[in-house]
């Protein structure tokens, strides 16, 4: 028998419902939410994972899989439909003895030991699926070599009004975290953890099945497994990361995340051609502009027809924007209709969705400033807008 | 399905080798971000044909590189699939082309180990949308030895064609010319037929053995003429652009910015498949102005275009102004440059302050990686 083996695996935690996008969620994973003209969330950590040479990713799936598995397919896209390792979908399954939904992010790591130890790694590296960012994860595992530690957790600086929000580390000098905080009222440090974590396997095995066998636990990484191994003076350190960041999990954020996109000096610079961004491409033709069209100050995918006004806006693949239409600060996600006379402004429409003629959706800021809304309307997936009606700003349908 | 598809890549290639000197004609860059072969190959793909082998003799890496492993015409089968299919070493290899029989001879092998009763031999130098089932359900039902594909020549002034036929009621061609013009109501080939295999395999051995090596001429008109071969005439309704020369060239990827044209071309319910990269969306800058344009992922626009047609990666710095252009992947034209009429082919650079104006008539042409 050959016993192969890989350094390190991802788990990608893709689980979550993502409540606070509302209709955005309400029939596909958080993860599985479009962004930026033709991705979907999951992309940026599958490409930085790819990218970072880990060429096995354990995707764990729970809130409605069907879009997020459908997507994510053998992997190809992302060059990960490999002989060993690869992308793989974890959905919960039941079992002889315990069957169980996953309790929590930990729980969800626990009923998957089996596949993490089929290729024997050394150190796994946990993220979510959540976030945007490009992050060399292979230069956070040589810094965890380096410092012999157990469990190393990216950290980002933020404001003190963000950190009593997030998780908050507290280091030495030596990046050893000494303290960890959940949504403190008066932070102590200004890392905040990013949802990245490397582990050395082994240790976190012994964490997982103490943690299972406590009935008190939540079975949660934040809440029970990181404070445990605190507690028992494991090695521990906070990686430091600068750049772009961004958790995009509220209908502002998602927005202005799209809108950073637009920023001459795009801070994550999807269009570094040594760190692509890899996403499931469809056979979209190119983007037709038709005579009488204007588009400005704007990111338009593949397959797009536009005839109409496209202006500060980020327009996914497969959209028609037509005569006379009009799109200002919109986040147009894939194969959605804007009808003649249509005005959309400072909205995010979903997926398939189709504003009739002469509807209006969101409204126009007061001042000068393109970016300073009233507050952004929002339009489900599949949903239809008729002919002549109005969608309020900060309303979501 | 059961028909094999055979593509060939070259024919044509002399008189659009300003943009063959390096690719095969099938690897021409067409309508943003597609290569000349994802049509046929897309439409066969879309027909439910798995078996497919391309042709192809000289400068094929172009050819292969956009091939890849097949996987986005899902022809990575087990079964089947797509092979690329390059002469044997032994078979004269620097001769010219001396013909389709002598191409399809090396694919000898390939056919007779096909299963299928029936073969679509198709050019890449056609852009159309079809669904070849329909021609093949005609084929059967006609009962004659090869179904040819036209369309309706609508106006007589135009220049020549390969193949000009003309037909009777049921179909059944009459007369069959080889590059003449043609009158209205006659009928132009699209570089498409379908024959049985067995007919095919015995003619190819048959031909090549006499050192014959035209297909069209010497086998298909030749057989014709002697009332021992019956053609049926498929005709084709929806929009056919022969690429066979640079104005055909400059023409016709302009006209698919119409949407009378571009629409059918690029259907939804039969999408034309083409090699993924992986670009980014297009960014257009606060300041440009974009016109009656065809624009692939990838570029960014800052500048004034009307009327243009880019592939994946073309950057047009601010100032620039672009007119009835057509810019091949990852080429730059730099602030305040001028264009009109002008193909700039892939990778190259036009730096800050050039004026470059050709004739719609004869358009400039900018070699690959050239910096001007």
């Amino acid at each position: 028998m050959i016993e192969r083996k890989k350094e390190c695996i991802a788990m990608l935690l893709a689980g979550g419902q993502g409540s606070r996008l509302y209709v955005l969620t309400e029939d596909t994973a958080k993860p599985a939410v479009p962004f930026g003209g033709k991705y979907r969330i999951i992309d940026f950590s599958l490409s930085n994972c790819v990218n970072s040479g880990i060429d096995t990713v354990g995707i764990l799936t729970q809130y409605q899989p069907l879009e997020l598995n459908d997507y994510i397919g053998n992997g190809q896209p992302w060059d990960l439909n490999r002989n060993f390792g690869g992308a793989h979908v974890l959905p919960p399954y039941t079992r002889a003895k315990h069957s169980d939904w996953y309790k929590g992010t930990a729980s969800a790591i626990y009923q998957n030991i089996a596949f993490v130890d089929r290729y024997n790694p050394k150190y796994v590296v946990l993220l979510s699926g959540d976030h945007i960012y490009k992050m060399d994860y292979h230069k956070m595992l040589e810094f965890h070599k380096e410092k012999g530690s157990e469990c190393t957790i990216a950290v980002i600086d933020v404001s003190d009004s963000e950190a009593t929000r997030m998780g908050i580390m507290s280091t030495d000098d030596n990046m050893a975290i000494t303290d960890f905080e959940e949504k403190p009222k008066h932070p102590k440090s200004n890392h905040a953890s990013m949802g990245v974590y490397v582990f050395t396997w082994e240790v976190l095995r012994q964490y997982l099945i103490a943690d299972e066998e406590d009935p008190s636990s939540e079975n949660d990484f934040g809440k029970n497994i990181i404070p445990a191994m605190l507690k028992d003076g494991r090695a521990m350190f906070a990686y430091p990361f600068q750049g772009y960041w961004k958790d995009v999990g509220t209908l502002d954020s998602l927005w202005q995340g799209n809108m950073d996109l637009l920023d001459p000096n795009d801070p994550l610079n999807i269009h570094d051609p040594n760190w692509k961004i890899y996403a499931r491409n469809y056979a979209s033709p190119s983007t037709r502009i038709d005579p009488g069209a204007t588009v400005a100050n704007s990111l338009v995918a593949e397959g797009c027809i536009i005839r109409g006004k496209v202006v500060h806006s980020v327009l996914y693949t497969g959209c028609v924007v037509e005569e006379g239409a009009c799109v200002t600060g919109g986040v147009i996600m894939p194969n959605t209709v804007i009808k003649k006379g249509a005005d959309v402004n400072y909205a995010i429409i979903g997926e398939q969705c189709v504003i009739e003629e002469n509807a209006t959706v969101g409204e126009k800021p007061d001042g000068e400033d393109p970016f300073a809304h009233n507050g952004i309307a929002v339009v489900g997936h599949r949903k239809t807008i008729a002919s002549g009606a109005v969608v309020k700003a900060k309303e979501i349908i | 399905m059961n028909m094999t598809g055979i593509i060939f890549s070259e024919m044509y290639g002399e008189d659009l080798s300003v943009f063959t000197h390096d690719r095969n004609l099938a690897a021409i860059p067409f309508g943003g971000r597609y290569r000349l072969v994802d049509f046929v190959l897309s439409n066969m793909v879309n027909s439910g044909i798995n078996n497919v082998g391309i042709l192809a003799k000289q400068n094929y890496h172009s050819l292969m590189d956009h091939l890849a492993n097949n996987q986005e015409w899902d022809l990575n089968r087990k079964n089947g699939g797509l092979l690329l299919l390059p002469p044997f070493a032994s078979e004269a290899v620097n001769q010219n082309n001396r013909g389709k029989l002598d191409e399809l001879r090396n694919a000898l092998n390939y056919l007779e180990n096909a299963s299928t009763p029936y073969v679509l031999l198709a050019d890449a130098y056609v852009v159309y949308n079809m669904d070849y089932r329909p021609m093949l359900q005609a084929h059967i039902e006609s009962g004659a030895d090869v179904t040819i594909a036209a369309t309706r020549v609508e106006d007589g002034s135009a220049a020549g064609f390969p193949s000009v036929f003309q037909a009777g009621r049921s179909g059944r061609i009459t007369s069959y010319a080889l590059n003449c013009t043609a009158r209205p109501g006659d009928y132009a080939g699209m570089g498409c037929m379908i024959i049985s295999r067995q007919l095919l395999t015995s003619a190819i051995r048959e031909y090549t053995a006499r050192g014959i090596y035209h297909l069209e001429r010497d086998f298909i008109q030749h057989q014709f003429n002697r009332g021992q071969l019956s053609l049926n005439l498929y005709e084709f309704k929806g929009v056919c652009l022969r690429i066979r020369d640079v104005d055909e060239y400059f023409n016709n990827s302009l006209a698919i910015i119409n949407e009378e044209v571009g629409g059918p071309l690029f259907r939804g319910d039969r999408p034309i498949y083409t090699r993924v990269t992986d670009e980014v969306p297009t960014y257009y800058g606060p300041d440009c102005s974009v016109s009656a344009c065809v624009i692939a992922d990838g570029c960014s626009i800052e500048g004034e275009v009307d009327h243009c047609v880019f592939s994946r990666g073309v950057r047009i710095c601010k100032g620039a102004k672009v007119k009835n252009c057509i810019i091949m992947q990852g080429s730059v034209v730099g602030e305040n440059v001028e264009l009109e009429n002008v193909i700039v082919d892939k990778w190259a650079n036009i730096t800050a302050g050039a004026e470059l104006k050709g004739l719609a008539t004869n358009p400039v042409i900018i070699r690959k990686g050239a910096t001007v």
